[in-house]
């Protein structure tokens, strides 16, 4: 590489000499080792190699399930090494660290020689050093030193290059140089890493990001924000054969007790209010509330069906023609009872054992709160009550699922995306190259020394240095 | 049922064709090849060719733009068909279309190549992934093939462009590993000093070495971008711009070897044998990326 001979004497020269004992050479090493690409290739093969382990091992899941699928001793390895939460790790963050370090380093070390070749280069050189490099040529010409030199600076400046020329006594030495940007542009894109780094600890430090289940008809406090939601309407949208096709919230924010903004939000279609983006995530049957129940009533002495009523959502029906009044009052998608606190949960979300609480009201003297299973009809029975209930079928009522997220370092990533992909463009598609030529006079004419070099791009830069030396010989004739 | 179904068959069998005329072509080319310098166009040893040899190989490149063509109208036509089915135009919106986009992709990246740099051997590599991305395609079962309606989170604008470049950037991938292949093919007969005709038409090893590089210099930066567009569709869809799912994680690998491959090259040692090595490694992680996580690994990308 051209650029690193020069770049060792920017190194923190002013740190203090506190011992004497060679803390240049100490602090050109640490920089130096920072800076490595050796460094940069090790942090980017390490950090692909832990990344895979997060497809592999499902994470963020419950121990029950680790302890299942790879057994405890497995688990407590797991556990030691972070493998549940692979990219929250101390180490994993360490290496993201070290990788922002690494890039920082070596901008540090490497954009000051970049900097001033922006601005102005070395004209001079030796003959040798032309002859050394990998694209070089000799011609003779039969001009005057002159008129060469004249021509040729104008031949570089027509293909875009930046010209210098320097007459010394007796030779004339030309440099052209172009596509710096794209030395620029890597080191952008070095740049960009800690700025995406930093986003994202910005995010997870001051951000937030949580799930929401809402149900239609319901305001919810936001405590985030200090404002209300309400959620006016759910629905699903189907296609023709059937499957979803999208699934919508009418949303409204209540700020202050007034309404302030309504917006249906859909997936891929979020609501922003105040900095905080909520998005349609999910959706499913609600586990503690249903939207009607049907419900046989049997008399107890013969067994039979006398009614079946539908019960809507805690509103008191009295059923034709029999001196009975009931109500539906609590709904558990998969019952469960704590003795100690003496109360009834849905033990998880499925409906694996639905049932319902009924609030009688029989001839207004027997009065009770029974709760009625759909899979285990004969379970309760209650006392001097002329009727068996049985729950026979419900309409699940449904809930939205609203992703409720703040992320303040968004801004950032996005700036350092910007970064990234635009030094990287650059970087691949422009490449830096150096022409020199020396214009020595002969007996009959000069002799003309040109040689180039690159950091890529070998054959493209080939293609245009040999068509450079043929128009060079061609104007030569003419 | 679908006319698009008919136009991917028929240009898989194009593709097919092409490669056994590049393969062909090889054959029938004399030994008479190593003595250009890089980069130089072959046309003052055209002549000196058998006569046939060049014939096929105008033919193998007719073919091959013939088939890129009939891909394309394949393309457009899934396009309105999904136009009609599924309220989106984009046709890579399934496993099945994503493929015939890379295939597309990969034989596009190919003509340019061939136009530009004018060496036909590469083709025998090239058209070759093609047409096995093509086909791999095809040997999906038919549910996957069909134009079925997107599920919603895939229902967005933000699925013509994030998909499409990504699958851009796995083409030049592609491309990297059949460019890799070719020259450790050529470095083997170089070693040996093989004088078989097989090679002859092969351009030498620092040309296909330098191509190699310049496929992943267009692949790397794309991926990138691909990514990124990514996470701000995730920003829209999913509540986060990043959420370590095993398909953005294995892209990030993906990246990541990739972007260890770019500055190894800065220093010397990692040209030639080693980087076509890796280029190889490089494109089997994409497939991993691009097939494995889909099929192998849950998560969010898993729609197909």
């Amino acid at each position: 590489m051209n650029d690193k001979p020069d770049a060792a004497s920017d190194v923190s020269a002013s740190a203090p000499r506190t011992s004497g004992l060679g803390w240049e050479e100490f602090s050109r090493e640490v920089v130096d080792f920072f800076a490595s690409i050796k460094l940069a290739m090790f942090l980017f093969i390490v950090l692909a190699m832990t990344a895979t382990i997060g497809t592999v091992i499902q994470q963020g899941e419950r121990p029950e399930t680790y302890v299942q699928e790879y057994g405890e001793e497995a688990y407590r390895w797991f556990l030691r090494l972070g493998f549940t939460d692979v990219y929250h790790t101390w180490w994993f963050t360490s290496l993201l660290g070290l990788l922002c370090v690494n890039s920082l380093t070596c901008f540090h070390k490497r954009f000051p020689s970049v900097w001033r070749s922006m601005r102005q280069d070395k004209v001079s050189v030796s003959l040798a050093f032309i002859q050394g490099m990998k694209q070089q040529t000799t011609l003779s010409l039969n001009q005057s030193r002159d008129a060469v030199a004249e021509r040729l600076v104008k031949l570089f400046a027509e293909k875009g290059y930046r010209v210098l020329a320097k007459s010394d006594p007796g030779e004339v030495t030309v440099y052209a140089t172009k596509g710096i940007m794209g030395r620029v542009g890597a080191h952008v894109a070095h740049l960009s890493a800690t700025v995406i780094v930093l986003g994202g600890l910005l995010g997870s430090y001051y951000g937030f990001q949580e799930f929401g289940v809402c149900l239609e008809g319901q305001t919810y406090h936001i405590p985030r924000g200090n404002f209300d939601l309400r959620v006016d309407k759910f629905w699903i949208d189907y296609h023709e054969n059937g499957s979803v096709k999208s699934y919508n919230s009418t949303l409204t924010v209540i700020d202050q007790g007034t309404p302030t903004t309504t917006k249906t939000i859909t997936v891929n279609d979020p609501l922003v209010y105040k900095g905080i983006w909520f998005y349609q995530s999910s959706y499913g049957d609600a586990w503690d509330q249903i939207e009607a129940a049907r419900i046989n009533i049997k008399e107890k002495g013969s067994d039979k069906i006398i009614a079946t009523v539908d019960l809507e959502w805690n509103k008191e029906k009295a059923v034709d023609g029999l001196p009975l009044k009931m109500k539906m009052t609590d709904f558990v998608a998969d019952f469960a009872f704590n003795s100690t606190e003496k109360k009834v949960f849905s033990k998880t979300a499925e409906h694996a054992n639905p049932a319902i609480r009924l609030a009688v009201d029989e001839r207004s003297s027997v009065q009770s709160t029974p709760w009625v299973f759909y899979h285990y009809p004969d379970l309760f029975e209650i006392k001097d009550s002329a009727y068996q209930f049985e729950f026979i079928g419900y309409q699940p009522k449904k809930f939205t699922g609203l992703q409720i997220a703040r992320n303040p370092g968004i801004n950032m990533v996005w700036i350092g995306c910007t970064m990234l992909v635009v030094g990287m463009t650059l970087s691949s598609l422009i490449y830096h190259r150096r022409l020199w030529a020396k214009i020595i006079p002969g007996e009959s004419g000069v002799t003309l020394h040109l040689g180039g070099t690159t950091h890529k791009s070998q054959i493209d830069f080939q293609k245009e240095f040999r068509k450079l030396t043929e128009k060079i010989n061609a104007q030569a004739q003419s | 049922m679908m006319r698009s179904l008919f136009l991917f068959d028929m240009t898989f069998w194009l593709y097919l064709a092409a490669l056994g005329l590049y393969v062909a072509y090889l054959f029938a080319k004399r030994p008479a090849m190593q003595m250009i310098p890089a980069g130089h166009p072959i046309e003052d040893l055209e002549g000196r060719d058998g006569a046939w040899a060049t014939q096929l190989g105008q033919v193998a490149t007719l073919v091959t733009v013939f088939g890129w063509v009939l891909n394309t109208v394949a393309l457009t036509t899934r396009a309105f068909e999904r136009m009609e089915h599924s309220g989106t135009f984009a046709p890579w919106s399934n496993q099945f279309e994503a493929m015939a986009y890379v295939s597309w992709a990969i034989i596009l990246g190919y003509v340019l190549l061939e136009f530009r740099y004018r060496i036909k051997a590469v083709g025998a590599f090239v058209v070759g992934i093609g047409f096995i991305a093509m086909g791999a395609a095809s040997l999906l079962p038919y549910r996957y093939q069909t134009a079925e309606p997107l599920v919603p989170a895939l229902n967005s604008y933000w699925i013509y462009i994030h998909v499409s470049v990504t699958l851009t950037s796995y083409a030049a991938f592609a491309m990297a590993g059949g460019l890799g292949l070719m020259y450790l093919f050529k470095e083997r007969a170089v070693n040996r000093g093989s004088q078989s005709r097989f090679y002859a038409a092969f351009p030498d090893l620092e040309t296909i070495d330098e191509l190699g590089y310049k496929a992943i210099m267009l692949g790397f930066p794309l991926l990138a971008f691909g990514i990124i567009l990514g996470a701000m569709w995730a920003n829209y869809a999913w509540g986060g711009y990043w959420s370590w799912d095993p398909k953005e994680t294995w892209s990030l690998i993906v990246w990541l070897i990739y972007g260890a491959y770019i500055h190894a090259r800065m220093t010397r040692g990692w040209e030639g044998h080693k980087a076509a090595i890796y280029a190889i490694f490089g494109f089997l992680m994409v497939i991993f990326c691009f097939w494995g996580v889909n099929f192998l690994l849950s998560g969010l990308h898993a729609y197909a």
